[in-house]
Formats: structure tokens, C-alpha cells, sequence
């Protein structure tokens, strides 16, 4: 039979090679990727998951710059042996606020999808330190740097600007304030007020006392740890309908 | 988007691109291996890489 | 197309001799091929400083700078970007001067390219040190640093690109399409995959574009088709050149070169999401990666086969040729990762695999067992031809491959008994249903397996350090003949 293409038009063209070639590797991303912002239950509707505040928002950065997500997954899976270690497999919903994601890959140390609130400030700080002072069979690196770095918050507004441009609902107007305050409630939506950022790290840092010294400055520890310790318990399961995760999935 | 949406259902798609990728992959087959003298030629060109041979070493 | 060259093949050396330049740029390809090795050197002790760590904490000394999450990256970066990179650059600018025998269209563009990016890696590495990254697996290099990547990747696809357009053979060889479709894929994932806000024009700090499990997506489609087309398809691109040159026959089955270059191309780009089996990416689309992962295996096997039936006519230099060893070696690799791939990508094998060492060993089973070693096979090939001399000892070479051989397979049979070890316990159950381990306890069983993969990259890290002892004295060698050459008469040029 004869055929009227011959494969040597591509191999001879390079304009054509080019081409062919860009739809061929195009086709898996629009087809995978895009419907992710279309479908509905993608990201379960479920009450709860907020965005951080401005010391936990830092505390995150300071995770996410010591690469710390290298070792620790955030992200529980739907197993039996996961949910008794970890707690509740982990939704979507839960990292709708997290830009970037920090899901993790591997398990070099346990999931932290669900540490907050599991252990005392006392214990992360100890732990951060000299972690083999906790835990004698430990690898994880010691952070000391941490309880002496001061927290730099001096571009704090800019990040929360940045994090609003991307889509998270910190307030810039009073509107979007008001806004906040129907969706988080009046103590929250003072936390996202952007022009209050630095009043509200200083606020949240000495009403909780994070690193255990009071009064001391404000630092990188306290910051780390109003992180962990607003990690996973924020979804209010009495409310949700599991079958309906189950359909969402 | 009424028509976008029903390529986000699982069920539409799979068979769709079943039948695309054996569609597409019968065509190279047969166009690569179904005729003797086609493949010949193409497979002359496997030899270009020794025209550039300027050394004996 | 011009009708000066090619006439006969025997003719370029004469014109070359007559003309007193160099008919090609081989001068990028040097520069770039001695960056390859001294990546390779400082990447890979890193790598085993950092597997140090996990064996024996005390090591990370509470040091910011090269705490394991800090320096972990700058592994990465300078082994995938630097090492591999580099090896790309060296390779895909010979390949494409010598198949289409054209000149690279600009020496400025191919200098500006190799400073361009070996400044990337270098400042890469030192920003992650600093404490800089996106947290995006082999993409943590901060907004500044991704644009100049990308302002490199441009010039760099502009060369190609144009040196293919002024190409003096009407066909366009098949290791350039596999260079092509990386050099494109590249672009694309890297563009999208680095869609992020910065916190201001002076800050280092930016916020991706997308957020949870749409931001997922988009990093593991990256990270798994950098695998795909960096790490692959560039890679097949190098074997499809210097298996054939090296066995002194050509590729086995052109036919199969184009079946399997299309299905590749269009088929990994599926299978990302594999590496988000059972969380909180929804089902379909997890499903939808599995199923092609398995699919993938056959265009991956296509590659394998046809370098290997390549090479089975030459069987009788395997004994001899440390070279086609090397080569060999590559191409089994890449047929046990690419059947060990698709299997870890089934959701049920994922369900243990996932988060363990085994991930691990896999990685290196392709990189270092794939990637390492066809670049080893094809710089020993590529060396003694850029610098116009022979090989200073193949000797020196054999014992290369042995000792890298020996640390693969330390290195992976690590990290496969300790992964499944993770994998099991964290899974175990006593006989009231609760579960049997502790975490720490899964941590401190591992423990002698994070040894031996650290003694592992230590000998594959000695069999880099010979050769580096190797190709430096072939290259002194090369150029003392240069000039004793030189020396022997002004005619030398005449008699080539």
C-alpha cells in the first residue's frame, strides 16, 4: 500500500520535528493538570483549614529553608497503620493555603502532617536544640541557630502581599477584612490584616512564649513552632461527612 | 464549559484515549515495519554517523 | 543545504589541515567536558558527605550551612545540573557539529551558555547553603536564579537549533531528535514549574503561583519528566551516538528508533502523578499515571534494546574494551530501572515503597547506574578524540568501572533492604492490632544500611577520582604530542 507521508519529512525539517514534538509532549499536562482548577471536590469543602498567621507564615519559611519537608512528609495517606501512627488521612482542603505544598517525599523522620498540639512547646524546643537529648536514637540534625537568630519581620507585609497575589485571603481593605471576619471570625481576621502583621507576631509570640524564655526576643524558635503546632488540627471533624471525601477522592 | 466538563469524567476519557494511543500506535507500526522496502530506506539513514569519520586512531 | 562537504568523508581531515582552523567548535566541548568532571568530584562528595550524616548525625556539627536539608540540594544541583548538565552541553555540542558538520553557529552564544550555566550552579548551591529554596525537588533554585537558567536554556535551544538549520546532510541524525525533544520539554516544565510571585524585586524569597494539591501536580509532572527527558531522553540521545561509535556499527534498528522516540516523548509526561499515589491527589488522576507508567515500559525497553543489540555484534571487544563496558553496564541499568520504575508506579507496590529508602535506590539506580555511567562510557570515547591522542591507560579505566560497579550494587541493595525494612514496620502489627514499631525504632534498624550505601558512594566516588587522574594525563599527553608535532616540522599538517 502506499502511503503519501513519509516519516523522512520530519527527519529532514527541523521546524516540522519541533513542532510535532511540542504537541507530543504537551498533550499530559492539559489533560492532567488543568482540570485539577475545574473539577469540584478536587478540594474537599470541608470547615476549618485557615491560612497561617503572620509567626506561624514565618515559622513555615524558616521549615521550608532548612529543608526539613526533605525528611518529613505533610501529607497522611488512607491507611490503617498511617491513621493510628498519624491520625486522620490528610485532605486537600488542608493545604489549600499552602503555597508552596509541602506534602514531602520521603520518611527519613515521621510524617508532621498532624503534630500540632501532640507535644509541649518544652519538648520541640529541647528537640530542635539537641534532638538526641529527646529522642538517643535520633538523625536529625540539631537546630540551635534557631533559639539565637532574632525573627527578621521586617518584610513581613511584603510576604503577605505576595501570598494575597497568589490567592490567599489576607487583607489588605477593609472589605476584605470584613470579609475575613464572616469567613475565620473577628480573631483570625485580625491576624490577616496585613498592615498589622508585625504588631500581631509580637503579640502572638509573647502571649504564647513559644521558646520558654519570657520577655526574651522574638525568635526563629518561636516562629518554628507556632508552626508545628498549628499543623493538622484545624479541620473540625465532627462536621465531616466522610463518604463525601470518599466520593470526592 | 458544559462540554470541557465531561472530559474531567474518568470514564469518558479512558476509553478516548484507548482508542487514540491504538490508533496512533497501529499507524507508526505499520508504517515503520509494514512494507520491506520502506524500511530499507529508512534504515539507510542509520549509517550517516560514520560520514563524518576523519580519523583512524 | 550546501554541496561542499560530505563528498568524501575523508576529505573533511584535509580541509581542516588545509584551512588552519578548526572546522568545528571543539573548544566549548573541552571546557565543557572538564566541568563534567569536577561536578562529578564535588556532587558526588557531597553526596557521600551527606549520607555520612544520615549515618552519623554528629556530622551535620550544628552548622547551618551544611545541615543534611540544606545540603541536600546542593547534591542535587551538582550532580543533575552540574555533572549531567555539563555532560549534556559537552555531548550535544559535539554530536550536533559532527552529525549535521556544521560549526556551532556562534562562539559567543556557546561561551555565554557555559558561563551562564556553570554560574547557575554555583550560585544554586551556595543560595541553598544560605538557606534559599522553593522547597520544589530538583527545582530549588529561587526566582533570580530560575530566570538566568531560563535566559541559558534559550541560547542554548537558539544554538542547536540553528546549527541543525545549517546542517550540511539533508537528515537530521536520531541522537539530535532525543537532544531536541529534552532541550523543549525542559523549557516547558521549567517555565511552569517555577510560576511563582517573589516577596519583592530585592528579595530572594517567592511564593508559588499555585498552592496544595494543584501545586503538587505541577512539581511531580516536573520532577518526574526531568527524569523523563533530562535524564532519559537526553541521555538516549548520547548512547544513540557513541554506542554506535564506539562498537564501529551502527544502531541496531533505525525503524525502532522512531517508534520508541515518539512513544516516549509523548508517554512520560503522563506518569508525574505517580509519585502522589494515595494522598490527597484525587484518584483519577493517579490512576490515569499508573496506567501510563506500565505503558512506558516498552518505548523505555525499545531504547534499551536497541543499544544493546548494538553492542552484541562487538562482543568480542566487551572482553577487552572497558569503554563498551561501561556501556553495556549503562544500558542493563537502565533496563532494570525502567522495569523497577513502572512496578514501584503500580498504587499497591507504591503503598510500601512510598516515602522509603527504596525511592532512593531507584533514583540511583538510574543515575548512577544509568546517567554516570553512559557519560563515563562516552567521555573515555570522547576524550582521546578532542584532544587528538589515545586513552592514557585503559588500565586505569577497567579498574574505574569495577569500582564503580561495586558501588551501585552496594548502593542499592542498601537502600532496597532497608526501604522495605521502613516499609514493613511502619505497617507491622502486634497481636492486639496495635501497631508494632515505634518510628525511631524503624530509624535505628536502618542504621547499618545507611553505612553500607555510604561505603557504596565511596567507591563509586574513588572510581570518579581515577578517572579525573586518567583523563588529566590523557590530556597532558595529548598535548605534549601537540607539540612534538609541532616541533617534527612545519608540514605536520600536510600529512594527516
Amino acid at each position: 500500500m502506499k502511503l503519501g507521508f513519509k516519516h523522512e519529512w520530519i527527519e529532514t525539517n527541523i521546524g516540522l520535528m519541533v513542532v510535532i514534538t511540542m504537541l507530543a509532549i504537551s498533550v499530559a499536562g492539559m489533560v492532567e493538570i488543568i482540570p485539577l482548577f475545574f473539577i469540584k471536590g478536587t478540594v474537599e469543602n470541608v470547615a476549618g483549614p485557615r491560612p497561617y498567621t503572620p509567626l506561624e507564615l514565618r515559622g513555615r519559611d524558616i521549615y521550608q529553608d532548612n529543608g526539613c519537608f526533605y525528611c518529613h512528609s505533610q501529607m497522611i495517606r488512607p491507611f490503617r497503620d498511617e491513621e493510628l501512627r498519624y491520625g486522620h488521612y490528610s485532605l486537600a482542603a488542608e493545604s489549600q493555603y499552602d503555597h508552596p505544598f509541602l506534602w514531602g517525599s520521603e520518611r527519613t523522620g515521621p510524617d508532621l502532617a498532624r503534630i500540632g498540639g501532640k507535644y509541649s512547646n518544652a519538648w520541640h524546643v529541647q528537640h530542635l536544640i539537641d534532638p538526641r537529648s529527646v529522642v538517643s536514637q535520633s538523625i536529625m540534625p540539631g537546630f540551635p541557630w534557631l533559639a539565637t537568630t532574632p525573627l527578621n519581620m521586617s518584610d513581613i507585609e511584603a510576604r503577605m502581599k505576595a501570598l494575597r497575589d497568589v490567592g490567599v485571603p489576607y487583607a489588605l481593605t477593609k472589605q476584605e477584612y470584613e470579609a475575613d471576619v464572616k469567613k475565620f471570625g473577628p480573631e483570625l481576621a485580625k491576624q490577616y490584616y496585613i498592615p498589622n502583621a508585625q504588631q500581631n507576631i509580637i503579640e502572638q509570640a509573647n502571649a504564647n512564649d513559644y521558646d520558654g524564655r519570657k520577655n526574651g526576643p522574638i525568635t526563629e524558635m518561636d516562629a518554628v513552632i507556632a508552626y508545628l503546632q498549628s499543623l493538622g488540627n484545624q479541620v473540625d471533624w465532627s462536621k465531616v461527612n466522610e463518604n463525601q471525601l470518599v466520593k470526592d477522592r | 464549559m458544559e462540554w470541557f466538563m465531561w472530559f474531567t469524567k474518568f470514564e469518558h476519557t479512558q476509553p478516548l484515549v484507548l482508542v487514540i494511543l491504538v490508533v496512533l500506535f497501529v499507524g507508526i507500526s505499520y508504517y515503520v515495519y509494514g512494507s520491506s522496502a520502506r524500511g530499507k530506506r529508512i534504515e539507510s539513514h542509520k549509517n550517516m554517523i560514520f560520514s563524518d569519520d576523519d580519523d583512524k586512531r | 543545504m550546501s554541496s561542499v562537504a560530505a563528498a568524501s568523508p575523508y576529505a573533511l581531515g584535509a580541509d581542516r589541515a588545509a584551512a588552519g582552523v578548526e572546522e568545528y567548535n571543539f573548544d566549548i566541548v573541552k571546557k565543557f567536558t572538564i566541568m563534567t568532571l569536577v561536578w562529578a568530584v564535588v556532587g558526588m562528595s557531597v553526596g557521600v558527605y551527606i549520607a555520612s550524616e544520615l549515618a552519623w548525625p554528629f556530622l551535620n556539627f550544628d552548622i547551618p550551612y551544611i545541615e543534611f536539608g540544606r545540603f541536600r540540594p546542593v547534591h542535587t544541583t551538582s550532580v543533575i545540573l552540574g555533572f549531567g548538565g555539563s555532560a549534556l552541553f559537552a555531548t550535544s555540542y559535539y554530536i550536533v557539529q559532527r552529525t549535521c558538520q556544521a560549526r556551532l553557529i556562534s562562539d559567543f552564544a556557546a561561551s555565554f551558555t557555559f558561563w551562564g550555566w556553570q554560574a547557575c550552579v554555583v550560585l544554586a548551591d551556595a543560595s541553598y547553603m544560605m538557606g534559599h529554596t522553593t522547597s520544589r525537588e530538583y527545582a530549588e533554585m529561587e526566582w533570580p536564579l530560575a530566570l538566568l537558567i531560563l535566559v541559558v536554556w534559550v541560547v542554548y535551544m537558539n544554538l542547536f537549533i540553528g546549527t541543525i538549520m545549517r546542517r550540511k546532510q539533508p537528515h537530521i541524525y536520531v541522537a539530535n531528535w532525543f537532544y531536541l525533544a529534552f532541550i523543549l520539554a525542559v523549557a516547558i516544565l521549567h517555565v511552569f514549574n517555577h510560576l511563582a510571585i517573589p516577596v519583592s524585586m530585592f528579595s530572594m524569597k517567592s511564593y508559588s503561583l499555585f498552592s496544595g494539591v494543584q501545586d503538587a501536580m505541577t512539581q511531580w509532572w516536573y520532577g518526574h519528566n526531568m527524569v523523563g527527558f533530562y535524564l532519559t531522553a537526553a541521555f538516549l540521545g548520547m548512547m544513540y551516538y557513541f554506542v554506535p561509535k564506539q562498537a564501529g556499527r551502527p544502531i541496531y534498528s533505525y525503524r525502532l528508533s522512531i517508534v520508541h522516540f515518539w512513544a516516549l516523548s509523548f508517554m512520560y509526561m503522563w506518569v508525574g502523578a505517580h509519585h502522589l499515589h494515595w494522598t490527597a491527589l484525587p484518584d483519577w488522576t493517579s490512576t490515569l499515571a499508573a496506567t501510563f507508567s506500565i505503558l512506558l515500559l516498552m518505548p523505555s525497553w525499545g531504547g534499551m534494546i536497541n543499544g544493546i543489540m548494538t553492542l552484541s555484534g562487538a562482543w568480542d571487544k566487551l572482553r577487552t574494551d572497558p569503554v563498551m563496558r561501561f556501556m553495556i553496564v549503562a544500558l542493563s541499568f537502565y533496563g532494570m530501572s525502567t522495569f523497577e520504575g513502572p512496578m514501584m508506579a503500580l498504587k499497591e507496590v507504591n503503598a510500601l515503597s512510598h516515602y522509603t529508602n527504596w525511592t532512593v535506590g531507584h533514583v540511583h539506580s538510574g543515575a548512577l547506574g544509568w546517567v554516570a555511567m553512559i557519560t563515563f562510557g562516552s567521555l573515555y570515547h570522547l576524550i582521546p578524540k578532542l584532544w587528538n591522542t589515545r586513552l592514557y591507560s585503559v588500565r586505569l579505566a577497567a579498574i574505574h568501572f569495577w569500582l564503580a560497579t561495586i558501588g551501585i550494587l552496594l548502593y542499592i541493595v542498601a537502600m532496597w533492604i532497608s526501604g522495605i525494612t521502613q516499609g514493613l514496620m511502619w505497617r507491622a502489627y502486634d497481636q492486639f492490632g496495635n501497631l508494632q514499631y515505634s518510628f525511631i525504632e524503624s530509624v535505628a534498624a536502618i542504621h547499618p544500611f545507611y553505612v553500607m550505601r555510604m561505603i557504596g558512594g565511596v567507591f563509586f566516588l574513588s572510581g570518579v577520582l581515577v578517572m579525573v587522574f586518567n583523563v588529566t594525563m590523557t590530556i597532558l599527553q595529548g598535548k605534549r604530542e601537540e607539540r612534538q608535532a609541532l616541533a617534527a616540522g612545519g608540514l605536520a599538517g600536510a600529512n594527516v
